[in-house]
C-alpha cells in the first residue's frame, strides 16, 4: 500500500506558522522567564532559609545541653526499670510431668546431661499404636524402584 | 522572514519521499552543524548563558513545529516549549554528550509534549496558526483540493480543520511519528533515536499511522 498521497497532504500542515515576530519575542520571553526564575526561590531553599533563620534567632542557655543530658538518662534508666522480669525457667523433665508448667514457663534442657534418644516416660502414659510404624513398609522389602517401572 | 524560518522553509522544499527522505539529516546542514552545538553546549556549560540563547534561537522554530502538531493548540505550544527550554538549561550540565544535542534536546521536548498531552487528555481546545498563504500555490495542495475542478475547490482553512481533525484522532505514539516524518522531514534513523526505539517501529507506527489517516481523509485520497 502506498503512503505516498497521504504523506503529501499531511506535509501541508507545514504551512501553519505562528505569527512573524513570534520566535523574535520567544527568546525575550525566555530570557523573562529565566531571570523571574531566578528571583522566585524554590520551596525548599525558602524552608531552609527560615529554618536558619529561626535557628540563629534562638539563644539556647549553656545549662540546656546538661540538663537535656539529664533527662534522657534518667528517662533511660526508667525505661530499663519497668521492663517486666522474665519467668522462671522450669526443667524439662518437670514440664513433662506437668504439662501446665509447660504451658506457662520457657523450658530449658540442662546443659549436663547427655542426650538420650529414649522416651523416659512411664508405660502407661505412651498410648497404644492403632498402626505399625510407617518405616517398618508393611513387611516388604524396601526398594528404590518406582512400582511402576517394569 | 527571520535566517532560521528561511532555512526551515528549504527544509521543507527537500523532497521527503521514499529512500531520499532517509538520506535527509538536519544536522547535515552547514548552518546548524553537531560541531557548532558542542561549542556552544560546552560554552552554556562554562557559564555563558549567551551560548544558549543562540541554541534557543537555533531550535525553537523546529521544536515549535514539533509541539505545535502534536497539541494543535498555539498557546500550549509556547508554554511547553518554554518549560522544555527551561528544563534543558536546567539539565545541561548534566548533559554529556552521548547523543547529539538535537536528539537530546528532541527527547526532552517529546516527553514533555507527551506527559502534558496525558494530563490535558480530552479538554482539547485547538488553537491553530493561520495557514501561510503560500499553501495555495503548492502543487499539492492544488491536487489534494481541487484536482483539477474549481467547483469543488476546499479552502486552506478547511484543509487545515480536517488534517488537525486527523491528526488529533491519531494515538500519541503514532502523531509524533506522523509530525515528525511527514510533516517535519526527519529521517526514520532520528526519529528511532529521540523516541528510543527501533527503526522497524518506527516505520510500523507510520504505515498503521498512515493508514488510519487515509480512512479518515478518504475525500482527499479520491481526489
Amino acid at each position: 500500500m502506498s503512503h505516498e498521497p497521504m504523506h503529501k497532504i499531511i506535509r501541508l500542515k507545514r504551512y501553519e506558522q505562528p505569527p512573524e515576530d513570534y520566535f523574535e519575542n520567544f527568546l525575550r520571553e525566555f530570557q523573562h522567564r529565566q531571570r523571574a526564575e531566578l528571583l522566585k526561590p524554590s520551596l525548599s531553599a525558602l524552608f531552609l532559609e527560615r529554618l536558619s533563620g529561626f535557628l540563629a534567632e534562638v539563644r539556647v542557655p549553656a545549662m540546656a545541653y546538661a540538663g537535656a543530658t539529664a533527662v534522657a538518662v534518667v528517662a533511660g534508666v526508667a525505661i530499663l526499670r519497668q521492663a517486666p522480669p522474665s519467668a522462671k525457667p522450669v526443667s524439662y523433665a518437670a514440664a513433662y510431668a506437668s504439662p501446665e508448667a509447660y504451658r506457662q514457663a520457657p523450658v530449658t534442657i540442662e546443659r549436663i546431661q547427655p542426650v538420650s534418644l529414649r522416651i523416659n516416660a512411664p508405660a502407661s502414659s505412651t498410648p497404644p499404636l492403632a498402626f505399625p510404624p510407617a518405616y517398618q513398609l508393611q513387611a516388604r522389602p524396601a526398594s528404590h524402584e518406582s512400582p511402576l517401572s517394569f | 522572514m527571520s535566517s532560521e524560518m528561511v532555512f526551515l522553509q528549504s527544509v521543507f522544499d527537500h523532497d521527503l519521499s521514499g529512500e531520499h527522505n532517509d538520506c535527509f539529516c538536519m544536522n547535515q546542514d552547514p548552518e546548524i552543524s553537531p560541531h557548532d552545538d558542542q561549542e556552544l553546549v560546552a560554552r552554556t556549560q562554562g557559564g555563558d548563558p549567551s551560548a544558549f540563547d543562540e541554541l534557543v534561537v537555533r531550535y525553537s522554530p523546529r521544536l515549535y513545529g514539533l509541539v505545535y502538531h502534536m497539541t494543535s493548540n498555539h498557546e500550549d505550544t509556547n508554554d511547553l516549549l518554554q518549560d522544555v527550554f527551561a528544563k534543558a538549561y536546567r539539565s545541561i550540565c548534566n548533559f554529556r554528550g552521548k547523543s547529539s544535542f538535537y536528539t537530546w534536546l528532541h527527547s526532552i521536548a517529546v516527553n514533555m509534549t507527551i506527559n502534558f498531552l496525558k494530563k490535558r487528555n480530552r479538554r482539547q481546545h485547538p488553537s491553530l496558526n493561520d495557514p501561510d498563504s503560500n499553501i495555495e500555490n503548492d502543487p499539492d495542495f492544488i491536487a489534494a483540493t481541487s484536482n483539477g475542478d474549481p467547483t469543488k475547490e476546499v479552502s486552506a482553512h478547511e484543509l487545515q480543520k480536517k488534517l488537525n481533525g486527523a491528526m488529533l484522532k491519531l494515538s500519541h505514539d503514532h502523531r509524533i511519528v506522523v509530525t515528525m516524518f511527514d510533516i517535519q522531514g526527519m529521517p526514520h534513523a532520528e526519529i528511532a533515536k529521540i523516541l528510543k526505539v527501533s527503526e522497524g517501529t518506527v516505520r510500523s507506527r507510520l504505515f498503521y499511522a498512515h493508514r488510519q489517516l487515509q480512512n479518515s481523509l478518504h475525500e482527499f485520497k479520491k481526489r
